[in-house]
């Protein structure tokens, strides 16, 4: 039965806005990919539309694309998994990034926050003549199995709500990377890696996993609090985000709750008069409203035991 | 046997299902700034004639941000919490926010799925005779009302009716993604909210923010993040028709309500108010409204109430 492509077309050379085109596929069933279809219409239909393409099985990472509202990888979208109730399919560029081409975008922001990273081996001792193997044992690899399956595809950084209003942010595979080589036994540069991420706003990930919708399991997230606990360990503490963890933990172990009224002014610091009149307007309409949080809290019963977790833990405060 | 995590438990089946009585885990923002969602919380359960039981010694269950400083405290500061539950013979707990819903879920998952941290868990718990044995499930009031109430039982309770009042739904991640942890509905496409919506007489919008971050999370660490978020995700409801937007997650609400007049400037007035789950079911069915605390929003929703029959302005 038939189906509709319906198409972002933009060329950056000529077209001042985009169109859509609507593009009737006859001849190939619902179980193609999304990829086939646009292949197919490329080939028999019109062949100006741009989009980029390789492997067809999800190992090259390039033809990942906005498909009915929501980003993944082409090649691995099966046409009737997303058809819509009129059989029609919306395509569009990856958002977060600048159109080029119909399908095609500018993946420079994306690359420039990788190469940023210096994402290569810095082993200790530099060993010239390449004698000696740098031996890892698989207990040391096996964290870095899931990442090593990053196809660099970007879908991750197209669905990510942080860098969809502030591109100063690294995004998900940048951070995933970086703890790539944090996590390496092999590499000497574990603090220069986690002060470089951390300036490039690891703390504005705002745990939505949006990024666990990776074509390539790698789900991002758990490498990303996982650099955040690295930045922690090597001291790297004097920031709103490592501020505001810390001191939630801190919270939590004197009264067993998050106390908002004491974590607002750790995060921000006491004494950050500036700080404090940034986020002044917030509390005021809560005031207004009758609903501003409590000074004080009274600890939850059995705080005790909340205390023993923390302190066989080890678990860091501010 | 321990709970499986996969299907939350189907309608009817818990033990707590049959007894309508429920562990209950506030969470510390419905204990602090959100008193309002802690209160028709308990008003809503008392008209549903369901009992929960506060687990008052409980702790917060992290908040994501916890695993930022540690791997493993939050995994046993829940098992301590599950502990309690088992102990007063309520393995159905219950939460009223998405985060607290996510990350306690996803202990749990832990817990079960990996011995390690399980003997990990018991060995802390038991410096203080206390154990965990496996049996929690944990589940938002979202899901009981549709799994053990049922929207159709629902809708034949509702006595004040919405009146096609047009409300957008607003998941917050943490009780969608990801699904390997939550898995009670599609994470890309859920529908629990817009059909709880039309149960209760309402109109369901559909926008693409739907089940988008409200940005809570990062509010304090750079200027503008979250206000920007949240500009973006109430200008496509607002632009889809909405006139009140409905969150099952207090952090969502509290960054929703907080920063629509932050986000001015970037997104143009949206001013949608911004109810918590209970409020609007306790609403429909047929609770006092001045008893809701839908005064204490920042946007209060008398107009939009007034414009519908659902209630006089000045209660809310």
């Amino acid at each position: 039965m038939a189906y509709t492509l319906d198409i972002f077309r933009f060329d950056q050379g000529t077209d001042e806005v985009p169109h859509r085109d609507r593009v009737e596929i006859t001849e190939l069933p619902e179980t193609a990919t999304v990829l086939d279809a646009l292949e197919h219409a490329k080939a028999e239909i019109d062949g100006s539309i741009t989009f980029r393409r390789s492997c067809r099985s999800a190992i090259c990472g390039s033809c990942s694309m906005n498909i009915n509202g929501t980003t993944g990888l082409a090649c691995k979208t099966p046409v009737r998994t997303v058809l819509r109730s009129d059989r029609s399919i919306a395509i569009d560029p990856m958002p977060n990034f600048q159109p080029m081409r119909d399908l095609v975008v500018h993946m420079d922001p994306f690359w420039d926050k990788y190469t940023r990273l210096k994402p290569y081996l810095q082993p200790k001792d530099k060993d010239e003549d390449h004698a000696t193997e740098r031996r890892v044992s698989p207990e040391d690899m096996k964290k870095l199995v899931a990442v090593a399956n990053c196809v660099m595809c970007a879908t991750c950084y197209a669905l990510c709500p942080v860098v969809s209003v502030d591109p100063a942010f690294a995004g998900p595979a940048a951070i995933a990377y970086a703890f790539r080589f944090i996590e390496d036994v092999r590499d000497s540069k574990r603090k220069e890696r986690a002060a470089q991420i951390s300036d490039d706003y690891l703390w504005l990930c705002a745990h939505c996993y949006a990024c666990s919708y990776c074509p390539k399991h790698v789900d991002p997230h758990d490498d990303i609090i996982a650099v955040k606990r690295a930045t922690i360990e090597e001291g790297i503490t004097d920031a709103a985000g490592p501020r505001h963890a810390l001191v939630v933990a801190k919270t939590i172990k004197a009264t067993g709750m998050l106390h908002e009224t004491e974590v607002i002014q750790g995060t921000v610091g006491r004494f950050n008069i500036k700080g404090l009149i940034k986020v002044a307007p917030l509390g005021i309409r809560l005031a207004l409203a009758g609903k501003l949080p409590p000074m004080f809290l009274k600890p939850v019963p059995k705080v005790d035991e909340i205390r023993t977790i923390f302190e066989t833990l080890e678990a860091p405060t501010l | 046997m321990p709970a499986t995590l996969e299907k939350p438990v189907i309608k009817g089946k818990s033990k707590s299902a049959q007894m309508r009585k429920y562990g209950f885990f506030p969470g510390c923002v419905a204990k602090e700034s959100c008193k309002e969602l802690f209160n028709s919380t308990m008003l809503l359960a008392d008209r549903l004639g369901i009992e929960l039981v506060e687990l008052t010694a409980a702790s917060c269950c992290g908040a994501s941000v916890l695993n930022d400083t540690n791997r493993d405290v939050a995994r046993v500061l829940n098992a301590r919490t599950y502990a309690q539950a088992e102990a007063l013979g309520l393995d159905d707990v219950i939460t009223i926010c998405s985060t607290c819903t996510g990350h306690m879920r996803a202990a749990n998952k832990e817990l079960l799925e990996n011995e390690s941290h399980m003997g990990q868990a018991n060995a802390i718990l038991g410096k203080f005779g206390a154990k965990y044995e496996g049996n929690v499930i944990v589940r938002h009031l979202l899901w009981l009302l549709i799994d053990d109430i049922g929207l159709d039982e629902l809708s034949k309770m509702v006595v004040n009716p919405l009146n096609g009042l047009k409300v957008a739904a607003f998941y917050g991640c943490h009780i969608i993604r990801p699904e390997s942890v939550n898995g009670w509905e599609s994470a890309r496409n859920p529908h629990s909210l817009e059909d709880l919506i039309v149960a209760l007489g309402g109109e369901a919008i559909d926008y693409a923010g739907r089940t988008r971050c409200c940005g809570f999370h990062v509010q304090l660490e750079k200027d503008g993040i979250a206000p920007n978020m949240v500009g973006q995700n109430m200008r496509m409801a607002k632009d889809a028709g909405a006139e009140a937007v409905i969150t099952p997650c207090p952090l969502c609400h509290l960054a929703l309500d907080g920063y629509q007049a932050d986000s001015v400037a970037r997104w143009g007035r949206t001013d949608l108010p911004i109810f918590h789950l209970p409020q609007l079911v306790a609403l429909a069915l047929g609770v006092d409204p001045s008893t809701l605390g839908m005064n204490k929003h920042i946007i209060t929703p008398g107009l939009v109430l007034q414009q519908h029959d659902l209630a006089p302005a000045h209660v809310a």
